[in-house]
Formats: C-alpha cells, sequence, structure tokens
C-alpha cells in the first residue's frame, strides 16, 4: 500500500514539473499570424503563404545544450557518429567527444553540425527544426514590428552581417538584439538549419547551371522569382540549396520549433 | 474478500508498471534508441535507417530488409504527369538491358514524395497500371518526415506546391547490396549503359 501512495505523490511531483513546464516555457516564443513571401514559387502557388502560430525556441542550441544531447545520445558523439549523417568535419572544433574545450564555449551557438544530428536533437528534445516558411516568418520580425520588411534600420543591420565575414570568435547565443517576438539572433550570428532545407529548386553550381531545366526539375519551367529585391533572402536561398544533408559548416547551427 | 484486494492492486501496478515499461521502449525516437539495438551496417549504408515504410503490398518495412541485393532506386509521385514516368521507363529499360542472371538479382524501388495521395493502394493501381514485376520491383509509401529524410540522403530536392504536387529533381540512384550509393544519374531519357555497366561491374556483390 505505501508502495502505491509512494507512486501517486511521485505521479503529482511529475504532473506538477509538467505544468510548471508548460505554463512557462523560458526558452522559446510564440509567432503568432506569420506570413511568409516565397522567394520562388510556381504560377499556381500564392504569393503569401499564412504560417500556423508555433513556437522557435529564442536561441539557437548551444555547445553546453549539445553536450547534453551527446552525452544522452553516444551515437551522435564525434567518434560514433555515422558518416552518412555527418560528415568528417563534424564537430571538428571540440576538444573531445564529451568536451567542447576553448574553441566551443558553453553559451556559444553549436556549430559544425549536419541536418541529421539537429533534427535529432530537436527530436530528443519533443521539438522539431522550423520549416523554411516558419523561419522566414520569425526572421521577417524587426525589434519592432512583427512585419520589419519595411524597418529601414533593421534592413540595413541585416545587409551589414551578410555582407561582413563571421568573426574568428563567435560570440554567446542572445547577445543580439530581440526582435518583435522577444527571439535573438536569427540574424547576426550563425546560419541555421530549417526543417526542408532540400526544398530550393536550385542545383549545387548555381554559376553553370540556373537550375531552371526541364531535364532535373519536374515542373521548374512555372518557378520564378517572386521579390528580386530581397538580397538576404536570396542569399539565404542560395546557402540552403549549396547543402546536403551532412554537411557541417563552421557558422552554421540550428534552433527548434515546436507547435503551439 | 478482504483478503482479494492487495492482490488485485499488486496486480494492476504490476500491469500498470509493465505497461510503461513497455511504452517508454516503444516511444524512443529512432534518432535517440541505443547504439546496440542497430544491426552492423556499413557507415555509409542507406540500409540504417530506421523509418518504417508500407509497401503497395501493405506490409511494413525498414530499408534494412532490402540488404543482400542490389537496388535501383527513384522518388516520384504516383499522379505526376510530366517526368516521372519518364524515370520509371528509364528504369524499366535499365531493368530490360541487365544480362538474365543480373535482372533477377537486381531490386528496383520506387518511393513516393506524396505521403497524402499516394496510399499503398494507389502505390497497387500504379504497379498494375505500369506493369511493374512483383518479383523486384518495389513501391514505398512513407510519412513526409521520413520521405524528407530519404530525399535528403540521396540529394533529391523536392517542394510541394498549392496544388498537392511535387517539383523534384530526376535522380536515379543505384546502390550496392549494402545499401552505400555507388552511383547517381541525374536527368531524363539518359543512355543506360552506364547504370548498367555499374551493376555489371565486380565490385557489386
Amino acid at each position: 500500500m505505501s508502495g502505491r501512495r509512494h507512486k501517486i505523490s511521485l505521479a503529482a511531483l511529475s504532473l506538477f514539473v509538467t505544468a510548471a513546464v508548460w505554463a512557462a516555457p523560458p526558452d522559446m516564443a510564440c509567432v503568432y499570424n506569420g506570413v511568409y513571401t516565397p522567394l520562388f514559387r510556381s504560377l499556381t502557388d500564392p504569393t503569401n503563404v499564412p504560417v500556423k502560430n508555433f513556437r522557435l525556441d529564442v536561441t539557437p542550441a548551444t555547445n553546453a545544450k549539445f553536450l547534453e544531447f551527446v552525452r544522452a545520445n553516444p551515437r551522435w558523439q564525434r567518434s560514433q557518429v555515422k558518416r552518412i549523417f555527418a560528415d568528417e568535419n563534424y564537430l571538428k572544433h571540440w576538444a573531445g567527444d564529451l568536451d567542447p574545450g576553448t574553441n566551443a564555449l558553453p553559451d556559444q551557438p553549436v556549430v559544425w553540425v549536419s541536418w541529421f544530428a539537429a533534427k535529432a536533437y530537436a527530436q530528443w528534445q519533443g521539438k522539431r527544426l522550423p520549416t523554411v516558411a516558419e523561419w522566414e516568418a520569425a526572421a521577417a520580425a524587426s525589434p519592432a514590428f512583427a512585419d520589419g520588411t519595411k524597418d529601414v534600420a533593421f534592413q540595413r543591420d541585416i545587409f551589414r552581417w551578410y555582407s561582413t565575414a563571421a568573426p574568428a570568435v563567435l560570440p554567446g547565443v542572445g547577445s543580439g538584439p530581440a526582435n518583435f517576438w522577444g527571439i535573438h539572433d536569427l540574424h547576426g550570428l550563425v546560419w541555421e538549419w530549417v526543417a526542408d532545407f532540400n526544398t530550393a529548386t536550385v542545383t549545387g553550381d548555381a554559376r553553370g547551371d540556373t537550375g531552371l531545366d526541364r531535364q532535373l526539375f519536374c515542373g521548374a519551367g512555372a518557378v520564378g522569382a517572386k521579390d528580386v529585391e530581397n538580397f538576404p533572402a536570396f542569399m539565404r536561398y542560395g546557402f540552403r540549396s549549396s547543402l546536403k544533408a551532412a554537411y557541417t559548416v563552421h557558422n552554421l547551427g540550428f534552433r527548434c520549433a515546436k507547435d503551439l | 474478500m478482504t483478503m482479494k484486494l492487495p492482490w488485485l492492486i499488486l496486480a494492476l501496478t504490476t500491469a500498470t508498471t509493465w505497461a510503461a515499461t513497455n511504452e517508454t521502449a516503444e516511444v524512443l525516437p529512432p534518432c535517440c534508441r541505443p547504439i546496440a539495438a542497430q544491426t552492423n551496417y556499413t557507415d555509409k549504408s542507406l540500409f540504417q535507417l530506421e523509418s518504417i515504410w508500407t509497401s503497395d503490398a501493405g506490409r511494413q518495412v525498414k530499408l534494412g530488409v532490402f540488404r543482400g541485393r542490389p537496388q535501383v532506386v527513384a522518388m516520384f509521385f504516383a499522379s505526376c504527369q510530366f517526368t516521372c514516368p519518364l524515370t520509371v521507363s528509364d528504369m524499366k529499360r535499365i531493368e530490360a538491358a541487365l544480362p538474365e542472371n543480373l535482372r533477377t538479382n537486381t531490386d528496383f524501388l520506387l518511393v513516393s514524395f506524396d505521403s497524402r495521395r499516394d496510399t499503398p493502394a494507389a502505390l497497387k493501381a500504379y504497379r498494375a497500371d505500369r506493369g511493374l514485376s512483383p518479383k523486384n520491383w518495389t513501391l514505398l509509401h512513407g510519412e513526409a518526415d521520413d520521405v524528407r529524410e530519404l530525399a535528403a540522403l540521396l540529394g533529391v530536392i523536392y517542394r510541394p506546391d498549392a496544388n498537392g504536387n511535387f517539383a523534384h529533381s530526376n535522380v536515379i540512384t543505384v546502390l550496392n547490396a549494402e545499401g552505400e550509393i555507388i552511383y547517381q544519374q541525374t536527368g531524363l531519357n539518359l543512355p543506360t549503359d552506364d547504370i548498367v555497366a555499374k551493376l555489371k561491374s565486380p565490385a557489386m556483390p
């Protein structure tokens, strides 16, 4: 009988903990009434795609959190990961399997991670990677407005980041200003993986082939650029389309999303 | 009667505990299962994927079931009017160009982008329509997330449009018997020589 009472109190405790976590997710923010304007779309696609309300991590995943993840999931440790899921540079800046070392400080965004690793981390957290539409909807917000596309100062800051080389030492997450939703670092820190990065209909070498080749792409003839003035969006589009899922890059990290 | 109650509680508690333990094992996502649970696939084998697919015969499979035979793989969707029929025709030409002993030993695998419409029944109808032999052709339906992962591994780029169709790259991939990518051909209506030569090469088990 006392065993049963113990079980009940445990259940009550876990219920309490769950409720507390659920009531105040400190690490995520809600994005409401998002709109995504695809850069390329087929003629039948709408110009603006509504994005369902969702939650997004307020900062990218850090080395400290990723260390927790690989500790709990040995198959994602540097020496254990299967080559098909991450290239040979996976976590190359870490000192060891379970030691980020001095080149990967706890609060810096984790980089040199593949799409598969990012996806597995998100799954481990009970989350998922954001879609391109979600990421772009959240990133459209300036510090003052949910739709920052007309915010001149904000657009200028983004341009500045895109035209500057990545610093040798990455700042910690959350060091940039919060946007309208309270989300940090969508611009200005690292590039980020998205769930559907492999939707971009451009081949790897954009210089030699625009990708609008009927032989290679079904339906590509109907795809055309929407907003040719949105240069940063083009850069993100180009960057995403140059990626393969096992790639790891020195300034490419990720953050997680969740349904509301 | 009074003696029976504690036994009932004990039985219930045990059952609950058992169910809970069992459930924990069930819900652990594929990313996070222990290494020991994996079979001994090579580092580059697609057969190590843990996603579960449904064949047009209604059978649930992991890609590992294809181990032991080379695979010619493409992604498609059944209602595709433009390039997918050509991709399937290309695969049939490859099949026809193989010498008898190789043909019976090579599998042809079509995986659908269209998780919503390409149900096992729809795929079965597609098989009949295109006359694909049940001996060595398999058509697979999967969840959207698993389709995205497989596409990422095959380097296939695709995007759903507003009408429920898909813009996609046309790639035929050859896997060896261990599930490793040994050759990929991008495009349509290309000569089958290279793929046939690859399948004939002595390196293919």
